[in-house]
């Protein structure tokens, strides 16, 4: 726990120094302090945050951080024709859909990676069903939403972190604990 | 070489002021909020990572290429989450879409 404070206290620094206009002992001393106040005010969130990814788990979101990038691009494109060639420009649909993710860190990258694609807005999540309210541009896209590729990388993503965290719990790593509770969204434990 | 990387900076630019030109385009081509969210999405997206490849690639330094980095992540997870509010907000409080608009189901 004191060295996740103490990487967080260092991640905040070296976000503090990379914003500031320079580097002296000033804003050394006021990011320091800082840091340290900001850690020590959040420090029930410690638990809930998920433990620090492997170098496999890096790979794959670096892989589907690639796919995203590629998907918008290729969206973008769609969205323009849209836009400039149809008439009437649009036949906007509702998709109702409940993807194979149950983690909420697994939804939260979800959404977003729908919203940040023109043409799918994220509008409503269900957090107990899991069931995804999703505004899309045209009908056709909505029937590509329903397989795209990217809700199979971040549920292979989960299952990874999944079978690593329980592998964790196994072999007793308490740390991995914490990080099981706030994957699985589990916070009975606490007190306040 | 700086020529060259110049060029592709005005390249960047000019994708990024299409992409933005096309996003306005849509707010008045569209039909209801909804839809214009995707418009203005185009501009968010495609619009805002050209211009910051752009400036990028004529930043002087390190220290202002990492600054650009760090407003670009900053910019694509706030971007979709205010989106989804603004959605969102128009749902519950009753804003209508298009006539038309379908709701289909997986």
């Amino acid at each position: 726990m004191r060295k996740r404070s103490l990487l967080l206290c260092a991640l905040l620094v070296a976000f503090w120094l990379a914003v500031s206009a320079e580097v002296d002992m000033q804003h050394l001393l006021v990011g320091a302090v800082l840091a340290i106040l900001t850690v020590w005010f959040w420090q029930d969130l410690g638990p809930r945050l998920p433990r620090l990814l492997s170098a496999g788990e890096l790979l794959l979101l670096g892989h589907c951080l690639l796919t995203l990038v590629r998907f918008i691009i290729q969206s973008n494109i769609a969205v323009a024709k849209t836009i400039l060639l149809s008439s009437p420009p649009v036949g906007p649909v509702f998709a109702v859909m409940r993807p194979p993710i149950e983690s909420n860190w697994g939804r939260v990258l979800l959404a977003n990676c729908i919203t940040i694609t023109p043409g799918t807005v994220t509008v409503d999540i269900d957090p107990k069903t899991g069931q995804f309210i999703v505004h899309v541009l045209t009908g056709e896209a909505a029937a590509e939403l329903f397989n795209w590729q990217i809700i199979r990388e971040i549920s292979h993503l989960e299952s990874w972190k999944r079978r690593r965290t329980e592998h964790a719990m196994a072999t007793g790593r308490s740390h991995d604990t914490d990080s099981f509770r706030a994957l699985t969204g589990d916070h009975r434990s606490d007190s306040h | 070489m700086i020529r060259l990387i110049r060029f592709l900076a005005n390249l960047c630019f000019a994708g990024s002021f299409l992409a933005f030109a096309l996003g306005t385009l849509g707010l008045f081509r569209l039909p209801d909020p909804y839809t214009r969210l995707h418009g203005v999405g185009m501009g968010d997206t495609l619009g805002v990572g050209l211009a910051g490849l752009g400036l990028f690639l004529l930043s002087p330094t390190w220290a202002l290429r990492i600054k650009l980095v760090i407003v670009l992540v900053l910019f694509w997870t706030i971007n979709p989450t205010m989106t989804h509010l603004v959605a969102k907000a128009g749902l519950i409080h009753g804003v209508y879409p298009v006539e038309g608009t379908k709701v289909i189901k997986e």
